[in-house]
């Protein structure tokens, strides 16, 4: 379970202070929405580890994270944008989660084509990412956060862009996450649809605190 | 389309200059010979080793500044690179030789400490580098960093949360965010160093390091040899054309999605790359302020009371001064119209979408970068003989070169400059004023003037700057009857008058740095205030 024990952040003096308290179990999916500015990005930050709280502890498996380095977290960030590397194709873009070194074969090679196997793009692999469609994009940054084996899932509206029928497929593809590999899912969007679709809880951002406005009950299957 | 006019009145003056060297008589009888083979090889050495180099320190340092964003003076550190386009490069050269010369600080130094001097290096190929290099790598690292800071921040955050190192990111994300502007600068930096003129006079030393500049400037003025300049004068035009052809065809930019937002990351790099990037900064701001600061200090003991009330010196500050307040004037509205024309062409709504307009556009471009391939040497030969077949006052055909040669030198920034600004403001406000009906003046009243006022100041400062500073075409034209200060340190310098020659640059210094970093602050403490009263 993901839980955010009290997490505070302040930019500055003047500025807002934020206070975020929550829960995610495994195999769930929490989406958030709240006006711009409400929050939303800061509270991605600090579960990612790009900005350091300065009060409260985030936990994963009741196991303290909050002072460790992005990358040490259990943790993989999907964004609305730029999530991949441009002038890579779509393997690298995959193995580059596991191994920063971008190995052409072997062990870690295998297991990014198993990924892109698991969201349809196996034909794609040596494909440059700028040549695929905006949804083929989000599908290999999932393909990358599949491998990487994270616990927890963040995607920070990363289907807003898409067309109707790729947004139904890809939120087919989040809902398979979490049930079947048992990750906990947290959802930045606008479209109350998405949530009603695949969320277990939906939180809003007011007033620097997260609330919890709706507990949706899915039968499993 | 004004632009446009203005796009061809450049490339017919080119054509006309053309025509002058080559149906000048002797030009029948020329053949590129074993000597102008040598000076062509020579001059592509030092051009070839000045880009390198200045294209690895300029993007080290870049990289070094864009990871180091929150330290004492790096508004000013920037300000200066920026700085290093406009610094006349004669004054640059006074304080290197200040510096590294046989009686310079480093020698003085070294004595003191009883250890033995060296021979100055600086006078041959070394010298002729590290002057390229002053000036080509800070303009390389101030032209990278706006294409480092546009990186966008999701990917800085997911190299950091894939663990990647600080190689790892420079080859996955920021190599890759430059790569695209790197041709375009390399060409650019060749040119100008290929063309370079004042630094390889000066510090050249020897005939044998003479560039095809410098020999067609030692053609006419030293040996009167009117056929071998013209001869080094269409080769270069040739090479110099074909390279920004070449240039022309890199111009294509790749996308980045522009964030505006460059706040500090919550996290660093290791010690010991914090620790390098510093290290970076801080050799290359003393590399770079190290010159400076010997032509103030020189500069300082200067004798002003002679150098003031001395005529030349008042009738070079006055030419200097008018030449830059035309120059600037000229550049600004040439430009500006250069830049609408841009805009229309570039812009969906108008006419990007219509079958010539990439043709055109490509038109515009090259006559926004004649200068680089018509260097103002080659462009004074061409007004010298243009003022033997016409006859006229030899001071009129000095100012008609040195105006034009200056305009034309600005050119490629000024559009560089103004030419995005203006398509950006045409994507976010064309929809609006065409629906309202505003048109023509009142639009660049209510819009383009507004919007692009910082760009305008910034021209109008590079065009200020440069004009002034410039030793190029002054150099075939200069007489005791037409003088400006460039040309005046450079006399005081040949005749080893060193304390006069110290006063002239600084005050050179002092005008450049107080125009260039004060107007577009003056500018932005205006736009502050509009601001707050509005």
């Amino acid at each position: 379970m993901l839980k955010l024990d009290s997490v505070q952040f302040q930019y500055s003096v003047d500025s807002e202070r934020y206070d975020f308290s929550m829960h995610i179990d495994a195999g769930t999916i929490a989406c958030v929405s709240g006006r711009s500015g409400s929050g939303k990005s800061t509270l991605l930050d600090l579960i990612a580890g790009f900005l350091i709280p300065t009060k409260g502890a985030l936990y994963w498996a009741d196991q303290n994270f909050t002072s460790l380095a992005p990358d040490e977290r259990p943790v993989t960030t999907v964004f609305q944008n730029n999530n991949l590397f441009e002038h890579r194709n779509a393997i690298d873009n995959v193995v580059v989660g596991i191994n920063p070194k971008i190995p052409k074969h072997g062990k870690d090679v295998e297991r990014a084509k198993e990924a892109l196997e698991a969201v349809e793009l196996s034909d794609y692999a040596h494909t440059r990412v700028s040549q695929l469609s905006g949804g083929q994009q989000q599908r290999v940054a999932i393909a990358r956060a599949i491998l990487r084996q994270s616990r927890v899932i963040l995607l920070d509206e990363p289907f807003s862009a898409l067309d109707q029928q790729t947004r139904h497929s890809m939120l087919a593809l989040v809902r398979h996450l979490a049930t079947e590999q048992q990750r906990a899912i947290l959802m930045v969007t606008h479209d109350l649809r998405d949530c009603e679709a695949i969320a277990d809880s939906h939180y809003v951002i007011e007033t620097g605190q997260l609330h919890l406005k709706k507990q949706i009950s899915r039968r499993p299957g | 389309m004004p632009g446009l006019i203005i796009a061809c009145l450049l490339l017919t003056l080119a054509v006309v200059l053309f025509f002058q060297l080559a149906a000048h008589p002797t030009a029948s009888t020329l053949s590129v010979g074993p000597r102008i083979i040598k000076t062509i090889g020579w001059t592509t050495l030092q051009a070839s080793l000045s880009t390198i180099l200045s294209l690895a320190i300029g993007l080290t340092l870049c990289w070094a500044l864009s990871h180091r964003k929150q330290f004492a003076g790096r508004s000013l550190y920037i300000a200066l690179l920026s700085s290093a386009l406009v610094l006349p490069t004669i004054v640059v050269i006074l304080g290197i030789v200040s510096l590294l010369g046989r009686s310079g600080w480093v020698n003085d130094a070294l004595e003191h400490l009883n250890l033995p001097t060296h021979e100055p290096i600086i006078f041959g190929l070394a010298g002729i580098v590290i002057a390229h290099c002053y000036f080509n790598a800070s303009y390389v690292a101030r032209t990278l960093l706006s294409r480092f800071e546009s990186i966008p921040t999701e990917q800085v955050k997911l190299t950091r949360s894939l663990g990647l190192n600080a190689w790892q990111r420079f080859k996955m994300i920021e190599l890759p965010a430059v790569s695209s502007t790197i041709p375009t600068l390399a060409i650019t930096i060749f040119l100008l160093c290929f063309t370079s003129f004042s630094i390889v006079l000066i510090l050249g030393g020897s005939p044998k390091f003479n560039t095809l500049e410098v020999s067609i400037y030692e053609a006419i003025k030293l040996d009167f040899n009117l056929g071998r300049a013209l001869g080094l004068a269409l080769t270069q035009l040739a090479i110099c054309a074909t390279l920004v052809v070449i240039g022309a065809r890199f111009g294509k930019d790749n996308k980045l999605i522009a964030t505006a937002n460059v706040k500090p990351q919550p996290w660093s790099d290791s010690l010991f790359v914090s620790l390098l990037q510093a290290a970076i900064i801080a050799l290359f701001g003393l590399a770079f302020a190290l010159p400076l600061v010997a032509v103030l200090i020189d500069g300082i003991a200067a004798d002003y009371r002679a150098i003031l009330t001395d005529p030349y010196f008042q009738r070079a500050t006055i030419t200097s001064l008018l030449i830059a307040t035309l120059s600037t004037l000229l550049v600004l509205l040439i430009s500006t119209l250069l830049a609408i024309s841009f805009a229309t062409l570039a812009t969906e709504q108008r006419l990007g979408k219509h079958n010539t307009s990439r043709f055109v556009l490509r038109l515009l471009s090259f006559s926004s970068t004649l200068y680089l391939a018509v260097p103002s040497l080659v462009l004074g030969l061409g007004f010298f003989l243009l003022a033997r077949t016409i006859g006229g006052d030899h001071t009129v055909w000095a100012l008609v070169a040195l105006l034009t040669s200056n305009v034309l030198m600005v050119l490629p920034f000024a559009i560089g400059t103004l030419a995005p600004a203006m398509i950006k403001a045409a994507n976010r406000y064309d929809k609006l004023a065409f629906s309202l009906g505003i048109k023509k003046w009142a639009r660049w009243r209510l819009i383009e003037s507004h919007l692009l006022r910082p760009e305008l100041t910034y021209v109008a400062s590079l065009a200020f700057c440069m004009s002034l500073g410039d030793l190029g075409i002054i150099a075939l034209f200069g007489n005791q009857d037409f003088v400006t200060l460039p040309w005046l340190l450079y006399q005081k310098m040949g005749s080893y008058r060193t304390d006069e020659a110290a006063g002239i640059a600084l005050v050179m210094l002092c005008i450049t740095l107080t125009v260039f970093l004060l107007l577009p602050m003056i500018n932005s403490r205006r736009d502050a205030d509009h601001h707050a009263k509005t």
